[in-house]
């Protein structure tokens, strides 16, 4: 079993989940960038963004336990099934294109993967009940826990915490694909390489991040609604999210391992009464709902959004809000704003 | 560096190492585009793309513009090694639609369609030779023999529809748009036909911002739209009903006295008197022996007199126009009529529409119309208005009411309103280089002031003609003259050789206030002359032989379907031609698809937007993979062919159906300046070298400059597109807002009246109940009686049908088309989420799966466009079950502005709002 070692410091991520607009961007250019679609990897997505309420991906992930109990014990769940972690699609390209699929004998299908789950399976179906439906978005990565599960489960002490900055990484020459780190995962982040025999998950983008430049699901966001940063710089927006405002919060904190991706909580738009007229006091989106994802703070944050936001609209001046704004775009990116561009490599050694 | 040490994390380190970085974006219709990208490329290959997030910010206290991107981008480098992509000429051996191809030379491919063309223009003349104006500007090159020869370019917006013809009826302008960092100082921001979190995913963010920045967001759509969840508000409106909605606000504003007085009499036609007896505006000939047509009148209130409104400016010095009040005028036959002012006629026009009433037909709460009225009229509004309208049958409709909403509250012409909808300018460069006498920038200086001194030519006969007139006038000038290839509206076309007639003869498919069917509406057009013959009578007889389309793909845009043009447009073209970097559903039904290079295997620049104001240059990363060329080379090579084919055969010139004669040698000298800018990196420069000399371009903008920036912002609009229509000046350190030019300088509109037009005393208007704007059902399309109406919208993952066959995008979603069906409908039909479902109209079905979600309205059924057919069981799709059909009032063609006009005025298919049963399958 691995053994957690503090880091000195630690790297954290903030979604503002006003701001997401689930466009999978962040998912796309971490695809691209690393597992790709090499054989073994083709089902994997470190990064996935999935319409809440919903069964998200892994298909109900919330379900299969993980993490750490009431008394601080690992408590392993199961591990996902394939068809439960969805996609990994090929389609018939050439049999329609190139072959005898013309005049509409064959059209473009799935000849692998999952039959019945993607990654974004469920996209813009959430709850309730028309006219008050309602949803909303959320970005998932590696939470780079404080408290990896996933390490200590770990038989093969393949999984580490960098001291630098708390990414939690896996030494992939010594894991030997036991999977009790995709078990001890309560966020079921973590994807098996059958090919390779090995697990693989987010890896906080670390080539670029010892470069200084921002991990690409941050730096690319187009919604500019993520966030990147060390926890404990005051003067960065995650630190002020997080630690000042106190308006980002974790994912199921419930489950122990003190996650380091924040959430700032969704507003949502007032639900109309039974004869149309609009319900301004009464929230859309469940308290309880939310409370079950973020934790009893979530009413506290969203209180402070509401009053910082009200404050805008009477004309005043808010932090807060200038902060989720971001003037400057690379504000977002904490001490990583190197441009990639500018990096020359030497790539004859 | 790190401590992270071993094989493992090196094998990490590598993947995320380059050979190369180019700037890159991409020169496709994904409006605004702009987006500037960094390709990387490694070994020869390009590996990924990143945005650069490199935008300086425009004005102090508003955020930047970075990272602009998306993941269509940020996974486009997979297109260029997708297997739809086609790497050689080919050559269709099955049957149209087998997919069978061989590969072949470029010359045997070429020479072939160079016959084919040489074939038609002997048997019936060049306008049987078809392209399309496709929303691929990458691809414009490739169809230089158009422009070459003369031969007619469907206008594409018929095509496309993304355009929205109630804010031309009003304003006369061509889309007028804010830049969008401009929404971020939006007090009021409504969503109205729009799914901005789908479809403007790199700029979506200012609306968040907004709202930060204490803003409100109300989204007023039929579902739960993705673009609700992040609104104050979301209004569910019935389908089709917004002009009750937006009319009824007006109703509130007006009785509550709450709409801007000046601004309404100065900048709308709404003080203008209008005769009760006739119901049409007084008229200068009707009242001064000689006087115009076009000169139209206020009631002065403060002398108490008939007052001609100026035709040269907006300003009323010295007068109170009336606005309401009746009148007594002596005509010049000396008889008596009485006037009123619009203004008086629409507050009677409005008591239809008081909040109860309109609830009634809307299905929102009356206090809800009360609450949003008084916002508008007390805030700096912005309508984010998408396509979705205009793609309505009584879009326009919708769009005057949205347009009349702004203008009692003096919502345009200032920061933080206006409007949305697509604008592209600054194109001058390249559009203006065949015209050159020499290569050479000097040749460029003598070009532009010899067009400068034909339009001064233009206005001398008329001083009042303000720029924006001018340049609508040369516009015209030039499309009948045939410069730039003869662009043409294509109703005409379609209704006499596609198939259409039929379906758009159809009574079930039309309003029932059209009394005539669209068939003799049509006809009555033609025969009044109202539109050129050359595109409206020819087609009769004349059939289509050849259609080349380049980085377009009608078989599955098309409105109307696969299918009918399969069976009817199909049998009389003896050559179909594919100019494309993929295998589309129309490349399977092509005779010989030429491969295109990739984006980022060419040079370009992405769509030259108002939304963002910069020329983004799109680099050449690595060469055309294969045997593919740039479009440039090809659109070269054909015409090569055709000289080469034309001199073979003994050809030497032709004439088209006006007469004139073109030669078919000489071709290729012309527009390649004798061979100077043959070579596509010469011409990009000399394009960009030109821009500035035109001054679109900062000063000494090159092609050398743009490679170290990536970009450089616009300093003016050009002539090419539609930055005129901008009606305001592009200022350095100032985001862009529409209409100054009219609200600050009181320069008129070009529109008949001259001012922001609500009232339309056209006879076709006036005898179907649509002077003012007012709110009709959608006709029942698709056939009267089916349970659902179907609605649509761009899609998140592809831009048109492009992208969307890429791998990495397809696992985003559920891979396949798809339906969204509300819940508790689903369940009373028996159907399950991911079950297959029909969809079924009088125009076809097509099988597709089904979502389910609360979030779609009772009543409706949501596919979002842009799947492939071939992506479909039996590659039926949503255009086979729309009966693309079209209001009869786009034929008007003789009413100040509204006559054809490329991309502005025409009659284009409806396909929201189609009746349709769904049934599981």
């Amino acid at each position: 079993m691995g053994k957690i070692t503090a880091s000195k410091r630690q790297l954290a991520w903030v979604f503002d989940l006003n701001k997401c607009i689930g466009c999978q961007t962040c998912s796309v250019a971490c695809k691209v960038l690393w597992p790709g679609e090499d054989p073994g990897t083709e089902a994997q997505w470190w990064m996935t963004v999935n319409t809440q309420p919903g069964k998200g991906t892994p298909r109900g992930w919330e379900e299969m336990g993980g993490g750490y109990d009431a008394n601080g014990k690992l408590s392993l769940g199961r591990i996902p099934t394939d068809e439960e972690v969805g996609g990994g699609w090929n389609f018939n390209y050439d049999e329609v294109l190139r072959g005898e699929g013309g005049q509409g004998r064959k059209h473009l299908q799935k000849i692998s993967g999952s039959k019945t789950w993607g990654m974004n399976w469920d996209e813009d179906e959430g709850g309730g009940e028309f006219p008050n439906a309602y949803f909303f978005y959320l970005p998932r990565l590696c939470n780079h826990c404080t408290e990896p599960a996933c390490l200590e489960a770990c038989p093969n002490d393949a999984i580490f915490k960098r001291e630098e900055d708390g990414l939690v990484l896996r030494d992939e020459e010594k894991c030997r694909g036991a999977q009790m780190c995709r078990r001890a995962c309560p966020y079921k982040k973590i994807y098996f390489n059958r090919m390779r025999n090995v697990s693989q998950h987010c890896i906080g983008c670390f080539p670029r991040v010892e470069q200084g430049v921002a991990p690409a699901c941050v730096r690319q966001c187009p919604g500019r609604a993520a966030f990147i940063g060390f926890l404990d710089d005051s003067s960065t927006a995650v630190g002020k999210l997080v630690n000042q405002w106190k308006v980002a919060l974790p994912l199921h904190p419930e489950k122990g391992t003190h996650p380091n991706v924040y959430y700032v909580p969704p507003l949502s738009p007032a639900p109309l009464r039974e004869d149309g007229s609009f319900d301004e006091a009464a929230p859309r989106i469940p308290p309880a709902y939310l409370e079950s994802l973020f934790g009893p703070a979530v009413h506290g944050a969203l209180d402070v959004l509401k009053s910082e936001l009200d404050r805008k609209r009477r004309g005043q001046d808010s932090e807060l809000m200038d902060t989720l704004i971001l003037y400057r775009w690379k504000d977002a990116l904490g001490h990583l704003t190197r441009d990639p561009a500018d990096i020359v490599w030497d790539r004859s050694k | 560096m790190s401590t992270t040490k071993g094989s493992w994390a090196d094998a990490y380190r590598k993947k995320w190492t380059w050979d190369r970085v180019t700037w890159g974006s991409h020169s496709v219709d994904c409006y605004p585009g702009g987006c500037p990208w960094q390709v990387y490329t490694r070994d020869g290959k390009i590996v990924r793309e990143e945005q650069s997030g490199s935008l300086p910010p425009v004005e102090a206290g508003i955020p930047d513009m970075n990272p602009m991107g998306c993941q269509k981008g940020a996974s486009w480098s997979h297109c260029h090694y997708s297997p739809d992509r086609v790497t050689q000429p080919m050559k269709r051996v099955g049957e149209r639609g087998d997919g069978k191809f061989v590969p072949v030379s470029w010359d045997e491919a070429t020479d072939a369609i160079a016959d084919a063309m040489l074939d038609a223009i002997a048997e019936q003349g060049p306008e049987s030779i078809l392209t399309l104006l496709t929303p691929e500007p990458g691809a414009a090159p490739a169809r230089l023999f158009a422009q070459a020869l003369g031969t007619p370019t469907t206008d594409g917006n018929a095509e496309f529809q993304d355009f929205s013809p109630g804010f031309h009826v009003t304003w006369g302008l061509f889309n007028p748009v804010s830049s969008m960092d401009d929404w971020f100082l939006a007090e009021l921001t409504l969503i109205w036909h729009a799914n901005p979190v789908y479809t403007n995913i790199h700029w979506y963010h200012y609306l968040a911002e907004s709202r930060y920045n204490g803003g409100e967001i109300v989204t007023i759509a039929p579902d739960y739209s993705p673009s609700a969840i992040h609104a104050d508000y979301h209004m569910p409106i019935r389908i089709g009903t917004d002009a009750a909605l937006a009319l009824a606000m007006c109703k509130v504003i007006i009785d509550g006295e709450l709409y801007q007085k000046q601004f309404v009499q100065e900048q709308t036609d709404l003080p203008l008197l209008v005769r009760k007896d006739t119901g049409r505006f007084l008229r200068g000939s009707e009242v001064f022996p000689g006087d115009r047509v076009d000169q139209f009148f206020w009631w002065d209130a403060l002398s108490g007199t008939l007052t001609p409104a100026p035709r040269h400016t907006l300003a009323t010095t010295g007068v109170d126009p009336a606005l309401d009040g009746s009148y007594e005028v002596l005509l010049a036959d000396g008889t008596k009529v009485e006037v009123e002012p619009a203004f008086a006629r629409l507050r009677r026009h409005l008591d239809d529409y008081t909040p109860e009433k309109a609830s009634k037909i809307c299905e929102v709460h009356p206090d809800n119309i009360r609450a949003l009225a008084r916002k508008v009229a007390s805030r700096k509004t912005k309508l984010f208005v998408g396509w979705n309208s205009g793609k309505y049958y009584h879009g326009d409709l919708m769009e005057r009411s949205l347009a009349l909403l702004l203008g009692l509250t003096g919502n345009w012409g200032k920061k933080g309103t206006g409007t949305r909808s697509w604008a592209i300018m600054g194109m001058d460069g390249s559009a203006f280089m065949s015209r050159k006498d020499a290569p050479g920038q000097e040749a460029a200086q003598r070009l532009i002031a010899g067009l400068i001194g034909m339009r001064r030519m233009l206005s001398a006969g008329d001083p009042t003609l303000t720029p924006e007139m001018i340049q609508n006038r040369a516009a015209e000038l030039a499309a009948e003259i045939g410069g730039q290839g003869a662009v043409m509206p294509p109703a005409f076309l379609w209704y006499f050789q596609y198939g259409y007639k039929e379906r758009w003869d159809d009574p079930e498919n039309h309003d029932p206030s059209f009394k005539r069917s669209f068939g003799e509406y049509l006809e009555e057009a033609i025969s009044k002359g109202w539109w050129d013959a050359r595109y409206s009578s020819l087609y009769r007889d004349m059939e289509p032989r050849v259609l080349i389309e380049a980085g377009g793909n009608m078989l599955r845009r098309q409105r109307g379907g696969r299918k009918l043009l399969v069976e009817k447009l199909w049998p009389k073209l003896k050559m179909v031609v594919s100019i494309d970097y993929r295998i589309t559903t129309t490349g399977l039904y092509s005779d010989y698809i030429l491969p295109a290079a990739q984006h980022y295997e060419k040079l370009g620049n992405s769509m030259p937007s108002v939304h963002h104001l910069n020329f983004v240059l799109c680099d050449r990363a690595t060469p055309p993979a294969g045997e593919a060329l740039a479009d440039w080379d090809i659109g070269v090579k054909l015409v090569e062919a055709i000289e080469r084919r034309a001199a073979a055969r003994g050809m030497k010139e032709f004439k088209d159906c006006k007469g004139t004669v073109r030669p078919l040698h000489g071709l290729v000298k012309q527009l390649t300046l004798d061979g100077a800018v043959r070579d596509e990196e010469k011409r990009f420069d000399e394009a960009v070298r030109d821009s500035a000399v035109y001054g679109v371009l900062p000063k000494g903008t090159t092609l050398e400059t743009l490679r170290q920036t990536g970009y450089a912002r616009f300093s003016n609009w050009g002539m090419v597109g539609h930055g005129i229509s901008q009606a305001s000046t592009i200022k350095t350190n100032e985001v862009h807002n529409p209409f100054r030019w009219h609200t600050e300088d009181k320069v008129p509109y070009d529109t008949l009246v001259r001012r922001a037009q609500f009232y339309i005393d056209h006879e076709w208007f006036l005898e179907s109940g649509e002077g003012f704007p007012t709110h009709k059902e959608p006709p029942p399309a698709g056939g009267k009686n089916r349970r659902f109406q179907m609605t649509s919208g761009h899609n998140r993952w592809s831009i048109h049908s492009m992208n969307m066959t890429n791998n990495i995008i397809l696992n985003t979603h559920r891979g396949e088309p798809f339906a969204f069906i509300n819940d508790k409908e689903a369940a009373e039909l028996g159907i399950a989420n991911g079950d297959k479902v029909r969809v079924t109209s009088n125009a076809g079905s097509m099988l597709i799966q089904a979502k389910i979600t609360p979030s779609c309205r009772p009543g409706q059924v949501i596919v979002y466009n842009g799947f492939e057919p071939y992506m479909h069981e039996n590659w039926y799709s949503q255009a086979d079950v729309e009966p693309g059909h079209v209001k009869p009032l786009g034929l008007v063609g003789n009413y100040g502005h509204l006559k054809y006009r490329l991309f502005s005025w025409q009659p284009i298919p409806a396909d929201r709002a189609v009746r349709v049963d769904v049934e599981k399958a």
